[in-house]
């Protein structure tokens, strides 16, 4: 579904991305690992179309289309989710509201009907059992005042709610006590289906006890210098990136 | 001093009180506020000098939709004529103020020591020079009305039409109303719009006054409405600055007794085209009174917005308690916003605050919500609605609040939606 070829993404003068290859199939598990400073929150935000980044080189498509002439709302609508490392603060816009806005834009893009107030509600509750999150959160103003967690669980709230064919989570892992991890992998989990596709960015292992990969990729300096299976993840783990970035240098 | 040829043109007009001939004078010798003025930097009126006005106008019939909510009368301003549409409720009259001087004899000498400030105001002039006679709405002594007064003033002319109106609310000691002013235009012409509003708040009594002020783009829309407040008062003010092509709000608030509090809320949203100026005065005259200022501002467009907020704290008025806040986003690059708070304390025992920003819709937050599928327009619109929504949830009235949420939501789409082109 994304096929990622020589991808070169700079910010000003400076080269984050240095040809990135990769090709994910539905029903697929792909981790990026690799140590901070690699790219791989740069890969995350120019598949979503943040526009801080100059693409000057390469192509992605998403199921045979452009994707990178497409704008951040159409590529979600085309869908594609970004669970964001730091998820922003809306102020003043409830998490409901901001869904409902969301859900009635695809579907409008995509020549659906829009959801009307008892449909969401039904949909809401179903998903909100996903990720054990309550009402309450989602009737504040979305990520204003939201703990570490709470906002990683509201992200993958989200997720649920837009049911994306593919769902790249940057660092979803990160700042999560082990009860909140389990609960966000499961989530994840609960989401996978033969027709969808996950990749997950992390740099540590631990998330990977609960959520298997098949294929797990290390980027480094903007490359991808390493693919392998869920076995890379316990290697990296045991012996760390130096043995892979000493091999390079 | 005003232009040759329109000072040929205003001097045709005759029968006028040797009052109006004064203040006509004064007005021929300042002519429209300019650039050069320190109160009007931002808002010239010198585009007013290139009409061929006609100073007298005619009052058209009009046909206003009613409010789907309840109201307690309907009083209309047309073209200046302020008449009431059927009967007012017990204990409130509408009356000329010579027959209102002739009842309330005493009055006389406080109203005309009242004296508002009115810098190089000459437009305060031309309303006083051209203005019939101020219509008065008297509000008897501890008449309490729960349902609002709604007020539609109403510009029209099928010629370039300048139009002056002057209006004066009397509260008496503890009432208490709703005035709920609909400012409207029905004209395709030029039509200066110069409104003076002037309102006794007498002991205990409580104003809720409430500005809906939606004009056509060919309107240049100047209100001044002075209110004066007496002992244990309270006013809570409400100026929603929706459409005009050019609309200047001079809203001042002279405290003249312990006790008072006033409440003074705006929102102006100009878009393309547009231009909104609110000039704000609170003179704290007297002791233990209080005052909050909050004011938002959305511009889109090229559209300017003037936000000048003077606070003056006088010798006498210790323990004060004086706070004012204007916040403004600029949802476009083409938009310009210029704030100006301006505070003069006297009394040493006083509390003020006042804080302005302008800033600009956060990159980050449209992108995330981008990203969810949201489009760009529709990312702002929310952003901008959550932004204004904490002006609009201050008025107590369902159904009020309900109509100008719709109006303000409409406006700001149509407008992002045109700068989206
Ligand atoms: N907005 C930015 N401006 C300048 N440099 C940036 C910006 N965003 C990221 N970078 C740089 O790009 C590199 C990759 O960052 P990032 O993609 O966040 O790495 P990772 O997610 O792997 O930790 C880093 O050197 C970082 O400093
Ligand atoms: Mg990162």
């Amino acid at each position: 579904m994304l096929s990622v070829k020589n991808l070169h993404a700079r910010i000003g003068e400076k080269e984050i991305l240095k040809g990135i290859n990769l090709e994910v199939h539905a029903g697929e598990v792909h981790a990026i690992m690799g140590p901070n400073g690699s790219g791989k929150s740069t890969l995350a935000s120019v598949l979503a179309g943040r526009s801080d980044y100059e693409v000057s080189e390469g192509s992605v498509e998403f199921f045979g289309k452009d994707l990178l002439d497409l704008s951040p709302e159409a590529r979600a609508a085309e869908g594609l989710f970004l669970a964001f490392q730091y998820p922003v603060e809306i102020p003043g816009v409830s998490t409901t509201n901001f869904m409902k806005s969301a859900i009635n834009e695809i579907r409008a893009y995509r020549g659906q009907d829009a959801m009307d107030a008892v449909q969401f509600l039904k949909m809401f509750k179903e998903k909100m059992a996903y990720v054990n999150i309550d009402q309450t959160l989602l009737s504040r103003a979305l990520n204003e005042g939201f703990s570490g967690g709470e906002k990683k669980r509201n992200e993958i709230f989200q997720m649920a709610v837009l049911e994306p064919k593919l769902a790249i989570l940057d660092e979803t892992d990160s700042g999560l006590d082990i009860d909140a991890l389990r609960i966000v992998a499961e989530g994840v989990n609960k989401l996978k289906t033969p027709q969808n596709a996950t990749i997950l960015v992390t740099h540590y292992q631990r998330l990977l006890d609960y959520i298997i990969p098949d294929f797990v990729h290390v980027l480094y300096k903007g490359k991808i210098v390493k693919s392998g299976n869920k076995d890379l993840a316990l290697e990296l783990e045991e012996r760390g990136y130096d043995w892979i970035i000493s091999a390079l240098d | 001093m005003l232009e040759k040829t329109l000072v040929d043109s205003i001097k045709t007009i005759d029968s006028l009180t040797q009052a109006q001939q004064l203040a006509l004078g004064k007005f021929i010798d300042k002519g429209f506020p300019t650039s050069k003025w320190e109160e009007w930097k931002y808002a010239s009126l010198k585009h007013l000098n290139e009409h061929n006005w006609q100073w007298s106008p005619e009052t058209l019939p009009v046909d206003l939709p009613n409010p789907v909510w309840k109201h307690s009368a309907i009083i209309q301003t047309l073209n200046g004529n302020t008449h009431s549409e059927g009967a007012l409720p017990l204990g409130i009259a509408l009356l000329p103020m010579s027959e209102f001087m002739a009842q309330n004899p005493a009055f006389d000498s406080v109203w005309k020591a009242r004296n508002p400030i009115l810098d190089q105001n000459s437009l305060y002039d031309l309303n006083d020079a051209l203005a019939s006679d101020y219509a008065v709405l008297w509000v008897k002594n501890g008449v309490k009305i729960a349902e609002p007064l709604l007020h539609q003033y109403l510009v029209s002319g099928q010629l370039d039409t300048a139009v002056q109106s002057k209006l004066f609310i009397y509260l008496e000691e503890d009432s208490e109303i709703t005035w709920f002013e609909q400012q409207r235009s029905e004209s395709s012409h030029a039509i200066l719009s110069n409104y003076v509003q002037e309102i006794w708040v007498s002991k205990n009594a409580h104003l809720t006054l409430i500005k809906d002020q939606d004009l056509q783009q060919s309107i240049t829309h100047v209100d001044h409405t002075f209110i004066f407040q007496q002992e244990s008062s309270l006013v809570d003010a409400f100026t929603f600055s929706i459409n005009a092509a050019y609309l200047r709000n001079n809203l001042h608030f002279y405290i003249d007794g312990p006790q008072v509090v006033s409440n003074l809320n705006g929102l102006y949203i100009p878009g393309e085209d547009q231009l909104m100026d609110t000039h704000s005065v609170v003179d704290h005259r007297m002791p233990h009174s209080e005052s909050n200022e909050l004011y938002k501002g959305v511009l889109m467009g090229n559209a300017t917005g003037v936000f000048n907020g003077k606070i003056f704290v006088r010798p006498d008025a210790q323990k004060t308690n004086a706070f004012q806040s204007c916040k403004n986003v600029l949802a476009s690059d083409r938009a310009t916003m210029n704030t100006k708070p301006q505070l003069e304390i006297w009394a040493d025992d006083v509390k003020c605050s006042h804080g302005t920003t302008t800033g600009q819709l956060s990159d980050e937050a449209l992108f995330y919500m981008r990203s969810r599928g949201i489009s760009k327009a529709t990312a702002q619109t929310l952003l901008l609605l959550a932004f204004v929504q904490q002006v609009i949830d201050k008025l107590e009235h369902e159904d009020i609040r309900a109509e100008l949420s719709d109006k303000i939501v409409n406006k700001i789409q149509a407008s992002l939606g045109l700068t989206l082109l």
